[in-house]
């Protein structure tokens, strides 16, 4: 299919700084018609900030777009859109209170002696569009009665009414069932079957190469190789994606694994939309080990964490902490038991950042002796612990009244770590601990958590990254799509686990 | 209560209509005490009034919800109304009950809390919550005063009102919008600053006298044929102006809401600003205009209460009514007729407080608390839940 | 790889177009989010810039209507009776039983005109501190307390009914339970706002608008004519009895007849410490504070988020119902209907409380500021021959509404303070005085 010379759309040496960071260091890119080009990377690798950037939502910083070989200047989606540039955003941009129709139309509309909306004229036109790419949608339902797999169609279509011949499309099957993401190839290659060029943005092996034409991969903003589908394999491209400079190994000796802790029967967790997010996970921490739960982002990690420790009831299963019975458990009856939370944003959750350090760090027991007697709280204690804390573990930057936001990224991390440590947990889970962090605060933070494995707790570590999953874990469990699809030992390659990550080498994701 | 709003559903079946023929029956229960049928046997409403609550009953088993309840709550309304009204004398019921007047002085009440509901029901549709509608139609009941009366023309009144309320729209849009302020710091602001400006030029200009008692009136429309003391001429036959454009702007607005690409476009950007953006709306243009509108729709509810209804001016004389008319926009569920429809409610609320004076003078200002206490019903989610644009209240940044 | 800077889904330039989070009956969650942001910006310049704007703006309003805005300003000044501070000079103090006096370089008039105006000014202070915690206590909790004049009103009808009923009590224990009563009144107003938040998530704002104009109606209700707790004496009067003497507040400064400034002061005074250790000093105070600021972080330490919302709205129900009580038995005595119907105090602690940014101090010194304006262009206070006085209530009012509409605005505010640095380089406004997100 992808035979035509002339690229529709070429990207030439982007590049896009943020405040500390280069999101994309001098990227190439081009796309061709007809055909479907994959770019692959993980989080964090640049992919979104590349299609924002040409979709009109970010100004790159060098470098130029050409469209049909026409140097082009995006300003605002907008522009990109007049351009022929669609973009299906892993959060949808649609109304939900409104019906397909509307939200396709919207902006323009057609109308009725230039005033009144003609809104069969528009279903009419929807459905005209639908038929020609065997779509199966119904424009007068309202979007938030359709399933997810629906909205992204009503996504797509809102690009093909606005006669788009560029179809961008961000982690699509990021929200979809299997069935649904098996409709969307079929959808995607309808599409290209009638000329359009699409990009889609992944993480997921065994999707791209069912789909793609070429591959792109991207790394810490840094193009790694654009490859064709033919003779790609999950193992290169797994290579290329995850691939390292740095190796951390944490020195450790063997685990001695003492009784289980914690204890997970069949769970089963929904997500804010109402979405089965875990399903029927069973897993067992015992203590003196770390397990660590490996997958890409959003494949139940989040919901999984919130039911483990209170902040989300579980739909079915059961989990017990040191024998005692915590399935409907609230947050505080979890910190009770002795389960300590290293939790994944510690901006959202983890800290206030307005408060001071010192406030901080008696988040879980303000209420307790000695901090607080009869409902008040002596300010010197807090202040003694604090500043025990933030000595013991090296917390820069800050003296316990220095507010929690002033402290850089490392520092803070290191702030809830003193926390969760300090009460001595039996249960310690860990949320991506090291996210966002230099080398230096993440041999800190593996060091402290091979610590409480030593001293008998038991370790729970869920993590996005690949090396600190291998030089930390006693055991890896791989969580693909809300399942545990495998469990390996310390001694696993990078690959074996890049790949079942990404949902490869098992039966066809339906 | 956002009875006339429900567009022609599109789950419209059996329980549904039951369900109205509930708030119908129910109604009818409280009527058939009242002249001129006023039965006085207290079965008779009792009786009606069980049926309405049975029909509710039956539509509560298929998942009506909220038009289930309010025919119970209506059966069950009409049964006490309709109970007290056969043991209250004839004479008390035949003063208070003239339908045709109640009807007319309803309309006058509710007039200034349409346009202002219908205002605030717009800029609350494109994502922005104005606080400040008391104190934009505070500016157009004083402007108007001031345009009539310069100007020797209700019309140039009107056109002043108007665009003093755009003026004080405008200052609040600017701090809501472009500054990014809170929307309800800003609202309570607008408010204090109309109270503040309006008092002052008050005073200013005409002193301690007050505004002139030859102030030009926008005039009321007597259509020939109806008398008064008839029910047509009470109710309809000297109508000021003003009703008549409410009708009107109600079909406006419901019309430029949800038939027109503007108003599809204004939705939008209360319901999902960013997504509004992408396809090329301006959100900012949007809310602007929105805010704009309010604030001139506000004003003439205000201008109609100086030189439409009183025939003056004095410090504060909405008196709250923007804060009604802030409650028929949620009572309405922010739709043009259901807000029209609270209005109307809230204003029949005030009509016949006054009448009820003539039971007592405490009962009839207990009344006046009646609004705000079905409002609150109605946000508590009692009776099925208001739900407001998505994007209200929240300032938008663009990318 | 990069670090996730912003947590606020509406003001930041986060890249991940997301669409906006609803709220269970979102209605305008926007204060939490955005506490933070008051709390941090710009200490006490912005409210001294706020202040100052807002007196610049009230002032071209008197000059373009004829006036001289300075001589306005100094009889206002005059009016709020804050000049006794300033009468330094040659005075003298007696010594008791003796005859003998010493000299004294500060002003010991306590009765002249200053002396009377200053108690005046401290009589609203009193209550503008009270009905200014009222919404400050909420907003440390992340709500918007737009309900304080209600709850002032609930207060103010309590305390008139126990305070005229039971004439025999002791003083000490009939003040006492009229003020615990009406406290409780406000707090529970309040706590219908908090309880349907917490519950169906009801947008506070709305409720307490609608429960604002219920206690407004209902107290119009209670003492109108042929109202249940109307007066007994003359009921074409629509007033309450009066407060017996033994529910009157003693008298600090000045003569009861004429309104002196009373016992309540202290209790507004101590009502800003109890303000200050309960959030600072007490793990009920750190709840609210957590919730206000992050309540996803509050709910992961382990606090109820839910409860809070209601306890903070109670708290600060109670605060403006203290108000209530201390009117009525400072110096009011006795509630009318017209007393109800125009009072706006407890709005104007809305402008207390966000001009004082929310703390005690600051509550208290915005409470004296807008209490000397409202007193000193008052009809009693300023000299009606320099600026009348009802054009000056009327500027007052103005002079609030900037100040809530600068206080709003903090970013233009302190792009203002800027500003000397954006005219020289000429560059736009940055707008948004926040971290930007990165990708």
């Amino acid at each position: 299919m992808a035979d035509t010379a002339t690229p529709v759309l070429e990207l030439r040496g982007i590049t896009k700084r943020f405040p500390g960071v280069v999101a994309n260091d001098a990227v190439d890119f081009d796309l061709r018609k007809g055909e479907v080009h994959a770019l692959l990377g993980e989080n964090g690798a640049g992919k979104s900030t590349l299609m924002n950037i040409l979709y009109g939502l970010y100004r790159h910083d060098e470098g130029e777009i050409l469209l049909h070989g026409k140097p082009l200047d995006i300003d605002s989606p907008h522009e990109a859109i007049a351009a022929g540039i669609g973009m299906v955003h892993q959060h949808f941009m649609l109304i939900p209170v409104m019906t397909v129709a509307e939200n396709i139309v919207l902006a323009s509309e057609p109308t009725r002696g230039n005033v009144l909306l003609d809104m069969s004229a528009a279903e009419q036109r929807v459905r005209e569009l639908a038929e020609r790419f065997k779509f199966r949608v119904d424009p007068r339902a309202r979007v938030e009665d359709i399933t997810v797999g629906q909205q992204q169609r009503v996504e797509i279509l809102k690009a093909l009414y606005r006669n788009a011949d560029i179809l961008i499309l961000d982690e699509p099957t990021a929200v979809l069932t299997p069935q649904e993401a098996i409709e969307l190839f079929e959808i995607l290659k309808e599409l290209v079957a009638h000329g359009m060029s699409v990009i889609f943005i992944s993480h997921k092996l065994n999707e791209v190469l069912e789909i793609a034409d070429r591959i792109t991969v991207l790394r810490r903003g840094k193009t790694v190789a654009t490859v064709p589908r033919e003779g790609a394999t999950e193992a290169d491209l797994a290579r290329m994606m995850v691939g390292r400079d740095v190796l951390l190994r944490v020195e450790k000796q063997p685990a001695s694994t003492g009784e289980t802790l914690l204890h997970v029967e069949g769970l089963r967790v929904v997500d804010d939309r109402g979405l089965e997010a875990v399903r029927d996970v069973s897993l067992e921490v015992r203590a003196g080990e770390i397990v660590a739960i490996a997958g890409v982002d959003g494949n139940g990690q989040t919901e999984l964490i919130d039911a483990l420790t209170g902040l989300r009831r579980p739909a079915e299963g059961r989990i017990t902490v040191g024998g005692r019975e915590m399935t409907h458990a609230s947050a505080h009856q979890f910190l009770e038991e002795g389960v300590g939370h290293i939790p994944e944003d510690r901006h959202r959750r983890g800290l206030v950042l307005e408060f001071s350090l010192a406030e901080n760090l008696v988040l879980h027991d303000y209420a307790k002796r000695p901090y607080a007697t009869r409902g008040f709280m002596s300010p010197r204690r807090v202040l003694d612990k604090a500043r025990r804390l933030l000595e013991q573990f090296d917390v820069r930057g800050g003296t316990p009244s220095t507010p929690a936001s002033a402290l850089s990224g490392g520092n803070q991390q290191k702030v809830v770590i003193a926390r969760e440590v300090d009460r001595d947990p039996r249960v310690l889970i860990a949320a991506q601990p090291t996210r966002g962090l230099d080398v230096g605060a993440i041999e800190f933070v593996h060091r402290r958590l091979v610590e409480q494995r030593d001293a008998g707790k038991a370790v729970l570590l869920i993590s996005l990254e690949l090396d600190e999953v291998l030089s930390l874990a006693d055991r890896i469990l791989v969580i693909y799509e809300g399942r545990i699809v495998g469990e390996f030992g310390p001694s696993v390659t990078e690959e074996e686990l890049g790949i079942a990550m990404t949902g490869g080498r098992r039966e066809a994701v339906a | 209560m956002n009875a006339f709003a429900g567009t022609v559903d599109r789950y419209a079946q059996t329980p549904r209509r039951v369900a109205w023929a509930g708030i119908v029956v129910g109604t009818l229960a409280f009527w058939l005490a009242l002249p001129p049928v006023q039965a006085r046997a207290p079965w008779v409403p009792i009786v009606v009034g069980l049926l309405a609550v049975a029909c509710g009953i039956w539509a509560l088993t298929r998942d009506v919800g909220r038009l289930a309840w309010g025919a119970v709550a209506v059966g069950l309304i009409g049964i006490g109304l309709g109970v007290l009204a056969t043991r209250s004398s004839t004479g008390h019921l035949g003063s208070v009950v003239t339908w045709g007047s109640l009807i007319g002085s309803t309309l006058v009440w509710a007039t200034p809390l349409a346009y202002a509901a219908v205002g605030g029901m717009v800029n609350e549709r494109s994502g922005v919550v104005n606080i400040g509608l008391e104190g934009m139609m505070l500016a157009g009941a004083f402007f108007g005063c001031l345009g009539a009366d310069k100007f020797g023309s209700w019309e140039m009144g009107l056109l002043i009102a108007a665009a003093g309320g755009a003026g004080f729209a405008l200052l609040f849009a600017f701090f809501a919008i472009h500054l990014r302020a809170d929307q309800i710091v800003g609202g309570t602001a607008i408010n204090f600053l109309a109270l503040g400006v309006t008092g002052y030029f008050f005073i200013q200009v005409y002193g301690q006298n007050g505004t002139p008692g030859d102030l030009p009136r926008i005039p009321n429309v007597n259509i020939g044929g109806l008398h008064e003391h008839t029910f047509f001429g009470d109710a309809i036959g000297h109508l000021n102006i003003m009703i008549w454009a409410s009708f009107v702007l109600l079909i406006v607005a419901h019309v430029g809401l949800f038939h027109t690409p503007l108003g599809l476009r204004l939705r939008a950007v209360g319901e999902h600003p960013r997504a509004a953006e992408t396809v090329g709306i301006s959100v900012y243009a949007t809310r602007y205009v929105a805010v704009t509108i309010s604030g001139i729709l506000a004003a003439l509810g205000g201008a109609y209460l100086s030189i439409g209804f009183v025939g003056s001016f004095g410090e504060n004389m909405t008196a709250g009514r923007g804060f009604i008319a802030l409650a028929a926009v949620i009572f309405g569920n922010w739709r043009p007729f259901g807000a029209y429809a609270a209005a109307i409610l809230f204003g029949a609320s005030t009509a016949l407080s006054f009448r009820l004076a003539v039971y007592s003078d405490a009962a009839s200002v207990l009344f006046q608390a009646l609004p705000y206490v079905l409002t609150l019903i109605a946000v508590a989610g009692v009776i099925g839940r208001s739900i407001p644009p998505a994007a209200v209240g929240r300032p938008y940044t663009k990318q | 790889m990069t670090e996730p800077t912003n947590r606020d889904p509406v003001q930041g330039g986060q890249v991940e177009v997301d669409a906006p989070t609803q709220e269970p009956g979102g209605y305008a969650p926007s204060v939490a989010e955005r506490l933070a942001f008051y709390q941090r910006a710009g200490g006490v310049v912005t409210p001294l810039i706020t202040v100052i704007l807002a007196f610049f703006a009230g002032g071209l309003v008197v000059l373009a209507t004829g006036h001289n805005p300075l001589r306005t300003y100094q009889a206002v000044w005059a009016g709020t009776g804050l000049n006794w501070f300033f009468h330094v000079g040659n005075y003298h103090i007696d010594i008791p039983f003796t005859g003998h006096h010493v000299f004294f370089w500060w002003n010991t008039d306590t009765n002249g005109l200053a002396a009377y105006n200053l108690t005046q000014t401290l009589i609203l202070t009193t209550t503008l501190i009270l009905t200014g915690l009222a919404v400050a206590f909420a907003f440390r909790c992340g709500l918007f307390n737009i309900g304080g004049q209600g709850q002032y009103t609930a207060g103010a009808i309590v305390s008139v009914w126990v305070g005229s009923s039971w004439a025999h009590m002791s003083q000490g224990l009939h003040v006492f339970l009229a003020i615990a009563l009406a406290m409780v009144a406000g707090a529970g107003l309040a706590a219908v706002a908090g309880f349907l938040k917490a519950t169906v998530g009801a947008h506070e704002v709305i409720t307490t608008i609608m429960l604002n104009w219920i206690a407004y109606w209902v107290g119009s209700f209670l003492f109108g004519r042929g109202g249940p707790l109307q007066n007994s004496a003359d009921i074409s009067v629509p007033i309450s009895n009066d407060v017996t003497p033994s529910g009157k507040l003693p008298v600090l400064w000045g003569n009861s007849d004429l309104q002196a400034l009373h016992v309540g002061f202290f209790i507004a005074l101590g009502a800003l410490v109890v303000f200050w250790l309960m959030l600072n000093r007490t793990t009920l105070g750190y709840q609210v504070r957590a919730v206000g600021y992050n309540p996803e972080a509050a709910r992961y330490g382990g606090i109820n988020v839910a409860r809070n919302y209601v306890y903070a709205m109670a708290i600060s129900g109670a605060f403006a119902g203290i108000g209530g009580a201390a009117d009525i038995l400072g110096w009011q005595y006795r509630l009318g209907v017209l007393d109800i119907q125009v009072s706006n105090i407890g709005f104007i602690g809305i402008a207390v409380a966000l001009l004082g940014r929310n703390t005690a101090v600051g509550v208290g010194l915005a409470a004296l500021l807008f209490g000397a304006l409202v007193n000193g262009t008052s009809t009693r206070g300023l000299d009606a021959s320099i600026f009348p006085p009802e054009l000056a209530g009327n500027l007052t009012l103005m002079i609030q509404a900037l100040v809530l509409l600068f206080v709003g605005a903090d970013v233009l505010v302190l792009y203002i303070w800027q500003a000397r640095r954006h005219l020289r380089l000429g560059r736009r406004p940055a707008a948004p005085a926040r971290p930007e997100g990165t990708a």
